[in-house]
Order: structure tokens, then C-alpha cells, then sequence
């Protein structure tokens, strides 16, 4: 079988303009304090399909499985609001925030998605929460218009 | 309107303050980062960051003509200079990436424009207002709000 060829990157952020990824790296490290890393990930891989962020999803995906999270909550998770019970309820509604604060042109983030998210996370987790939301749409960004090229990640590479 | 929670961790805070500080540095054109970050928190409705990125601008330099019909650049050809065109159609993919990707058209014509370094730090500030801009609408910070 012959696949079409692997796209190369448009620009090399990172190496161009360190001082922004290094800031990028502390975002990460600050967003990730306090959070169920098992969630982060699924919130990362939810976020990164939205943004179409190919790079991400590779990443995000192979952490998520090097962590031992299982390929049938990861599959259905384009698809978790008809797939609830593979998510326990406190998933659920960070998944659906992360959908509310990623698609924020289609209209700010409903009271009722905060609020639901607000019954399962104290209040500074729930910053967290929308802190990490915040950091995957912000290296989706990048990762998309610099046009990273997904495949050749290796889980805790940048550990 | 009130807060739904002031609650934002301190080395985010930070590491945020230091991210939107090394991409306006780097751009540096403080009218034209205005133009982008009010474009962008537009697109987001973002009131806080209008409001903040509004009289920002202003202190800068930029005209009232510019700041009036920023929504329609494409429509005000005689307003904005082809580098601001360049500039604000990559804001306005960045910022909305769920429609799918940045167009190549649309990057090559920043890419004419901007060297790249420049162009790394023009794709750092639109992301970064992009993340003030979701910090500050989940939270509803209410614009000209002193604690955000």
C-alpha cells in the first residue's frame, strides 16, 4: 500500500523563538498542578480533535496508552456523549467544558457547562481545569499553523 | 455581572505574563499586536479583553477609524496596509481553528510579510490572546474588572 506523502512542517517555532516555548513549557508544568493526569489526557486528546491539531492527538494519544488508559475510552471518545458509561460522571462534564472552551466562536461557555463542571471539581480545581483546557487549545494553535508533524512521537519524550 | 471565580494559579499567572511578553517583544509593532489581540477577542467575545485590548490600542497610536471597522477589514481595504491584512487573516484562522486548519494561502501571504522570526512571534500572540481569551470568558471576568 502506498500512503501519500508526510507533509513537512511550515515553521520550526521552537527552535526559532526558544523564549516562547520555554514560556509555553512553564504554562504546561503550571496547568498540569492538581489535576487527575488521567483526566489531562483525555481533556488533550478531546481538545486536539476539535482543533483538528494532528501533531496533538498523536502525542496525546500515545501518552494517553503508555499510561494505561485503554483504546476503547480513547476511540470513543469523539463520541463520549453517546458512549457515557465508558466516562464516570466528574469525565463527563470536564469533557464537556473542554468542548464549551474550545469552541468558544460559537458562543461563550454556557452557565449550565460551567456549572455542571462546578459540581464535581472544587473551585481551584476547576481553575486548573480551565487552565489546562486554556494550554491544549494554545499548543493546538501551534501545532496546527506551524503544521508539526504527527507520527514520529514517543511516549515521555519531552519528559 | 460577577465573577465566576477570580481563582487563576500564580505560576500560570506568570508563565502566561511571560508568554504574552515575549510575543509582543518579539513582533514588535505594539499598534499592530493591538489590532491582532482585538480581533481575535472579537472573534472569541471576549468583553474583558476588548475593553483591555481597546484602550491599549488607543494608547498606542491606533486611529478610531481602524478600531471602528476592524470587524470588516477585508471591507476596509483603505484602513488597513497589506501587512495588517496579512496579519489579521491569520489572526482570524488561528483563532478559528474548529472550522479546520490555516490555509496555506493564507500562511504564505503572512509569510510574505513578516520574516520568521517575526511570523513565530505574530503566531505566539494570536495563541496567547486566544488563551486570555478562554481564561477570561470561562471564568466571565467582567470587563474593566480590577481582579482577573
Amino acid at each position: 500500500m502506498q500512503y501519500a506523502p508526510e507533509l513537512t512542517p511550515r515553521l520550526e517555532w521552537a527552535k526559532l523563538v526558544p523564549d516562547v516555548y520555554k514560556a509555553m513549557i512553564r504554562l504546561d508544568t503550571a496547568a498540569r498542578q492538581g489535576l487527575d493526569p488521567t483526566l489531562y489526557e483525555l481533556v488533550k486528546i478531546r481538545a486536539s480533535q476539535i482543533n483538528h491539531c494532528a501533531f496533538c492527538i498523536d502525542m496525546h494519544t500515545k501518552d494517553a496508552l503508555a499510561a494505561g488508559e485503554s483504546v476503547e475510552r480513547i476511540v470513543q471518545l469523539s463520541a463520549w456523549e453517546e458512549s457515557r458509561h465508558f466516562y464516570t460522571e466528574k469525565e463527563l462534564a470536564a469533557l464537556e467544558l473542554t468542548e464549551a472552551v474550545t469552541v468558544l466562536t460559537d458562543g461563550f461557555v454556557p452557565d449550565e457547562v460551567y456549572e455542571r463542571a462546578a459540581r464535581h471539581f472544587e473551585e481551584t480545581e476547576l481553575a486548573q481545569l480551565l487552565a489546562a483546557i486554556t494550554v491544549i487549545n494554545a499548543w493546538n494553535r501551534f501545532g496546527v499553523t506551524c503544521r508539526m508533524t504527527p507520527g514520529h512521537y514517543q511516549p515521555g519524550q519531552y519528559k | 455581572m460577577t465573577a465566576r471565580t477570580t481563582y487563576l494559579d500564580a505560576g500560570l499567572r506568570e508563565a502566561m505574563r511571560a508568554l504574552s511578553a515575549a510575543a509582543k517583544q518579539g513582533l514588535g509593532d505594539p499598534a499592530l499586536a493591538e489590532l491582532v489581540q482585538i480581533r481575535a477577542s472579537q472573534i472569541n467575545h471576549c468583553a474583558f479583553c476588548l475593553d483591555m485590548h481597546l484602550a491599549l490600542a488607543r494608547k498606542h497610536g491606533v486611529s478610531e477609524r481602524q478600531l471602528d471597522l476592524l470587524a470588516a477589514w477585508e471591507e476596509a481595504e483603505e484602513l488597513f496596509d497589506e501587512r495588517e491584512r496579512a496579519a489579521l487573516a491569520l489572526t482570524e484562522a488561528v483563532t478559528v481553528l474548529t472550522d479546520g486548519f490555516v490555509p496555506d494561502e493564507v500562511y504564505e501571504r503572512a509569510a510574505r510579510h513578516f520574516e520568521v522570526t517575526e511570523l513565530a512571534h505574530l503566531i505566539a500572540l494570536i495563541t496567547v490572546i486566544n488563551s486570555w481569551n478562554r481564561l477570561m470568558v470561562s471564568r466571565r471576568i467582567p470587563p474593566g474588572s480590577v481582579e482577573w
